[in-house]
């Protein structure tokens, strides 16, 4: 379990407001100096033909604003691709990073996803507001074709799922990073016990994990900024 | 004493029940995909995509009780 604690690196606090710099920051700041090197070095090359990294690169962009940003928020949604595509790659790179030796996932402490679902929420509740106005912000909440009567129901429901969406968002993230490593963690901690013989059978088996991990880091990047796209196209769409 | 042990017991059987409910959620999920793909062979890669990412939020559920389970395990 200790592995999965917050290390203080450099101590930091205004007043009694704690900003220490764990090791989870620090993994933070590597996967986004990481990220900015990969887009350098694309970026700089010149011509139409992309070499090297810049096709993996071009390629999972393309992926996002095709299959993730048009499909659930059309053409003009296309002003949301910066941020949907800033998400996906960041809790990517978050994820992976994690399965290196004596590295930490950010975002299996729950902090790391409750801020970027916090972000998101904020996001559509303002672009909500932004693209349909105030009031029409608030006509979101009494959906139509259902009877005023109905009304003292529907309303708090609404505001029940409208705040239930980033607290499912967090936990989703942080459960599936947290148990994948910890299986990993209990099969090689079970190595250290038990006779010599025995023991390949749990390495094959955090193997084995630590592959499914590298699957389902993806796929928790995807559905992290596929319900993203949903939630926009929910608070920006069609009325 | 009793109390760690009511702790373990409670920990076993929250990651068994969500594995079951979510044993039962993918079972559906992938039967139903299969159906799909044997009907219509040419959907299969639409079909797959949205499978997976409907497994993926099935196993979310399993793992909530999996962390749960870690947290009743580790904190006694």
């Amino acid at each position: 379990m200790e592995h999965f604690l917050l290390r203080v690196v450099v101590p930091l606090s205004i007043g009694s407001l704690r900003l220490d710099i764990t090791q989870a920051v620090i993994i933070m700041w590597v996967s986004c100096m990481l990220l900015g090197l990969l887009f350098f070095l694309s970026v700089r090359q010149v011509g139409m033909i992309p070499r090297g990294v810049r096709n993996i690169l071009e390629a999972i962009l393309l992926f996002i604003r095709e299959d993730i940003v048009k499909r659930n928020l059309g053409l003009e949604g296309t002003c949301y691709f910066p941020f949907v595509a800033t998400l996906f790659l960041f809790v990517l790179i978050s994820n992976w990073i994690g399965l290196f030796p004596h590295s930490f996932t950010a975002t299996s402490n729950i902090n790391v996803p409750a801020a970027l679902a916090f972000l998101v929420f904020a996001y559509v509740q303002v672009e909500g507001i932004r693209r349909k106005g105030f009031l029409g912000y608030l006509r979101h909440y009494a959906p139509e074709g259902i009877p005023p009567a109905l009304y003292p129901i529907m309303i708090p429901i609404e505001i029940i799922s409208t705040l239930a969406k980033p607290f499912s968002l967090a936990v989703r993230l942080f459960a599936n990073m947290l148990a994948g490593h910890m299986v990993i963690l209990v099969f090689l901690g079970m190595t250290a016990t038990g006779v010599w013989f025995l023991k390949a059978v749990p390495l094959c088996g955090a193997v084995v994990m630590a592959m499914f991990e590298i699957f389902v880091g993806l796929i928790q990047a995807y559905i992290f900024s596929m319900l993203t796209a949903i939630y926009l196209s929910e608070a920006v769409g069609a009325e | 004493m009793e109390s760690v042990a009511y702790a373990w017991l409670a920990s076993g059987l929250a990651i068994g029940m969500a594995a079951l409910g979510a044993g039962i959620g993918m079972g559906y999920l992938v039967g139903k995909g299969l159906e799909g793909v044997s009907r219509q062979p040419e959907a299969a890669g639409s079909i797959q995509r949205l499978m997976v990412m409907g497994i993926a939020f099935v196993e979310a559920l399993a793992l909530y009780g999996l962390v749960i389970a870690f947290f009743l395990v580790f904190k006694t």
